[in-house]
């Protein structure tokens, strides 16, 4: 007897206090969770469409630059930043000059 | 209501079974849109018999046909809207990885253009 009315106790508390409890807290979860508005939405659209026209005109220029020297990523790709500097270096001397 | 939005649930009538509730899922989703139908049907018979039909029938009332205008143009795009609804964050890192991509791209390309250009100018310099 005792224990039944413990179990129906737990029972009604679950269900009332427990089960909504749980359903609001990931419905407050859910809303508070980073979602992106319609200018948001506008936005990614816009970077995706440019990233992918960008894309296609670089690889537009690779190709030209392919077609006329083949091994032009070896002399860039190498030593990259070694390269960038020696093409920068002397500019900035003869501007000192 | 005045723009539509790309990442809300639409059902998705021109690949409609009965009502383009499943075709709409695997539309929003990315699954295969079988996979959908099955999963559905299997879930109906193994217990879960009014529920699934009720949830149908108040989705197909409820939600509505994809507007013309958010109807994605290549299936490129169809999984890039798929990646957003999934998680917008990793979507925006990954378009940022592209814009990094094309810049390190576009400096590979400089470099090597400046210093041809480099390399003429010396060679002129040695003609003198």
């Amino acid at each position: 007897m005792e224990f039944d009315d413990i179990t129906g106790l737990v029972a009604v508390l679950a269900i009332f206090l427990g089960l909504p409890w749980v359903v609001f807290h990931y419905i407050t979860k859910w809303k508070t969770a980073a979602t992106l508005t319609t200018q948001d939405e506008d936005l990614l659209d816009d970077l995706h469409d440019l990233a992918r026209r960008l894309d296609d005109r670089v690889v537009t220029i690779e190709r030209i630059m392919d077609a006329e020297n083949p091994a032009w990523r070896a002399t860039s790709l190498s030593d990259a930043p070694e390269t960038h500097r020696l093409t920068r270096e002397p500019r900035i001397q003869e501007t000192r000059r | 209501m005045s723009a539509p939005r790309r990442t809300k649930f639409y059902l998705d009538r021109r690949n409609k079974k009965y009502q383009g509730v499943c075709a709409g899922i695997a539309d929003y989703t990315g699954f295969d849109v079988t996979l959908v139908r099955v999963a559905t049907v299997v879930l109906t018979i193994a217990g879960g018999f009014p529920w699934t039909l009720v949830a149908y029938w108040l989705t197909s009332w409820l939600a509505q046909d994809k507007p013309r205008e958010i109807a994605d143009d290549t299936p490129e795009e169809t999984r890039f809207w798929q990646g957003v609804r999934a998680s917008p964050g990793r979507t925006v890192r990954d378009v940022r990885s592209r814009f990094r991509d094309l810049d390190r791209r576009l400096a590979d390309i400089e470099t090597h253009v400046t210093s041809g250009n480099m390399s003429l100018a010396n060679e002129i310099e040695k003609l003198r």
